[in-house]
């Protein structure tokens, strides 16, 4: 394997443990929804009616807890919350 | 039957309401100190329930809303935090003063932003549920629930009025900033001067770490105090509901009370 497959691989992983990670996390606070509705493509903002500014709010608040980063105030947008993989995309730009 | 006494008591600028629950034979007396804003109406029925299990074990439980909140009287506008950390201040040394059974608090996650020097020395032990002792975290969350609110088509902040007097207005509740300012003052350091017993639940999966601000927040309360920390696996009591309650977060805080009432019934 190549330094550059390695890093590829590393990279992959570290995306498919912050996506675990959201989903728990999301499961905990939107618990109405059995476990199989949440994958990666899962949208979120507009499209789950309990996923108002409470719950955005607490996510933010839980995902900071979780991965030890700070969002901006420029980082609450519905670009970024819109499913669980632009989610995901953020939270690893900060980490 | 629980007896239970609603009541107004005479708060500093107005009437809180609160709801006593007094055991036939008490043994301490227990003051619920409700968190802020949304965080009192998602715990609310949690409270309640920590609050009948008090009774059952012998101990008075004491529920209270903050002037301006809830069914006490007042506007939040007209509330400030030396207020309400008066009016607990107030309860407390009527407690004090009725009885020299042991006094309690419980302060679930934003509540322990009110707690002062004083206070600590008048209770003998506190209860510390998923505390948050961070103001100025808090008081951003709270800011963001309004930057959400505007994204998922509710009001956006608002505010008006001269910068002493400015009021804001967040996911519908209108106060005074400088409410927010004292709030975000806040932080944990008034706990490491005493010696008091502090029992943390804190909410964590059985092999998952703590995070390194909630660490640092056990480190520094743990300076003097005697803490213990009690480590809840379960449904978050602040987002449980009627119908799923955090069943063993109840169950430790009652095997607590039981250890608390047959301390105190042994030390008399």
């Amino acid at each position: 394997m190549t330094s550059a497959q390695a890093f590829e691989q590393t990279t992959e992983q570290s995306r498919e443990q912050t996506i675990a990670q959201l989903i728990k996390l999301l499961i905990a606070i939107i618990p109405s929804y059995d476990e199989s509705f949440w994958n990666v493509d899962t949208e979120l903002f507009g499209a789950i009616a309990e996923f108002d500014s409470m719950a955005l709010v607490t996510l933010i608040g839980e995902i900071e807890e979780s991965f030890d980063i700070d969002f901006d105030d420029d980082d609450i947008s519905a670009e970024n919350f819109f499913s669980v993989a632009s989610l995901a995309d953020l939270v690893l730009e900060q980490s | 039957m629980v007896s239970t006494d609603v009541e107004f008591y005479h708060g500093n600028k107005g009437p809180l309401f609160r709801i006593i629950r007094t055991p036939e034979n008490m043994v301490a007396r227990l003051l619920f100190i409700a968190p802020l804003f949304e965080q009192a109406n998602q715990t609310r029925h949690h409270i309640t329930r920590s609050a009948i299990n008090a009774y059952g074990q012998g101990i008075q439980s004491i529920i209270f809303d903050h002037f301006g909140t809830g069914d006490s009287h007042g506007e939040l506008i007209d509330a400030n935090l030396g207020l309400w950390q008066q009016d607990i201040l107030c309860q407390l040394r009527e407690l004090k003063a009725k009885s020299p059974h042991a006094i309690y608090l419980s302060l679930p996650l934003s509540a322990v932003l009110l707690l002062t020097d004083e206070m600590l020395a008048l209770t003998d032990g506190i209860m510390l549920l998923q505390p948050d002792f961070n103001g100025k975290r808090f008081v951003q969350q709270l800011k963001r629930l309004a930057l959400a609110a505007g994204l998922t088509g509710g009001n956006r902040p608002t505010n008006t009025g001269a910068e002493a007097e400015q009021v804001v207005e967040i996911a519908g509740y209108v106060m005074k900033a400088k409410l927010l300012d004292e709030l975000a003052g806040q932080h944990i350091n008034k706990l490491a001067g005493f010696n008091i017993d502090c029992y943390w639940f804190e909410w964590q999966e059985k092999l998952e770490l703590l995070s390194p601000s909630r660490l640092k927040q056990q480190t520094l309360a743990n300076k003097n105090n005697t803490l213990f920390i009690h480590q809840i696996d379960d449904v978050k009591f602040w987002l449980a509901t009627e119908l799923q309650v955090a069943q063993s977060f109840l169950a430790q805080e009652l095997s607590l009370f039981s250890t608390l009432t047959a301390s105190e019934a042994e030390g008399r």
